[in-house]
């Protein structure tokens, strides 16, 4: 799994959950840079992303992300440990 | 706290003033849900109780009725197969399928019955407020 595979399907899961597919992610994308991204929403992200890649993040890890790139890490850190 | 595979049933009545009251907030008069000769003749027994009723049942089971306080209702699904009426008990179960604990979100299967027939089932996601 390459770091823009990961950012290509959390790209999808985003234009999914928000109906939207001019949607754009890169690594430095952040929640205030999607309109709707809200702490509701941001559930319904996390559960898409643990149910695809068949993980589990800490809350506090979620909690630290400050944009895609570093939920991108904690994916690889978890696939990297399987 | 929940746990993976927790059960829940819970019996529900359909009553006059549930049914009533549906009928006065959300003003749907379509004939099935209001007269008991067109129901028949359409075949059912009498006349058909709005399923969003059901609705409400969920509402409650998950604001009142769960050992966990704060939830709220981020995603349902229903399927209707079959009817219900009025003043009937419907059962509903619910099975906790899925726990995300990173954002508090549980799913439950569920399912209503009314004298052990389904009459409804979906899939219902929930969040705690933090």
């Amino acid at each position: 799994m390459t770091q823009d595979a990961i950012l290509a399907k959390v790209e999808a899961i985003l234009r999914d959950i928000f109906d939207d597919n001019t949607i754009v992610v890169t690594e430095s994308t952040a929640a205030k840079d999607v309109a709707e991204w809200d702490s509701l929403n941001n559930i319904q992200i996390i559960i898409a992303i643990e149910k695809f890649y068949k993980i589990r993040f800490k809350t506090a890890e979620i909690q630290g992300w400050q944009n895609v790139g570093e939920m991108r890490d904690s994916i690889l850190k978890y696939l990297g440990s399987k | 706290m929940l746990k993976l595979n927790d059960h829940f049933v819970r019996d529900f009545v359909v009553t006059e003033q549930v049914y009533s009251h549906f009928v006065e907030a959300f003003a749907d008069r379509n004939s099935l849900h209001m007269d008991n000769a067109y129901a028949k003749n359409h075949g059912y027994e009498a006349k058909v109780m709005h399923g969003n009723i059901l609705g409400g049942f969920l509402s409650y089971f998950v604001g009142e009725g769960l050992p966990v306080s704060n939830t709220i209702i981020l995603e349902q699904s229903i399927r209707f197969r079959s009817a219900f009426y009025l003043n009937d008990t419907l059962t509903l179960s619910a099975t906790l399928v899925e726990l995300y604990e990173s954002v508090s979100a549980y799913i439950f299967k569920f399912s209503f019955t009314r004298n052990k027939k389904t009459i409804a089932s979906g899939r219902l996601q929930i969040g705690l407020l933090a």
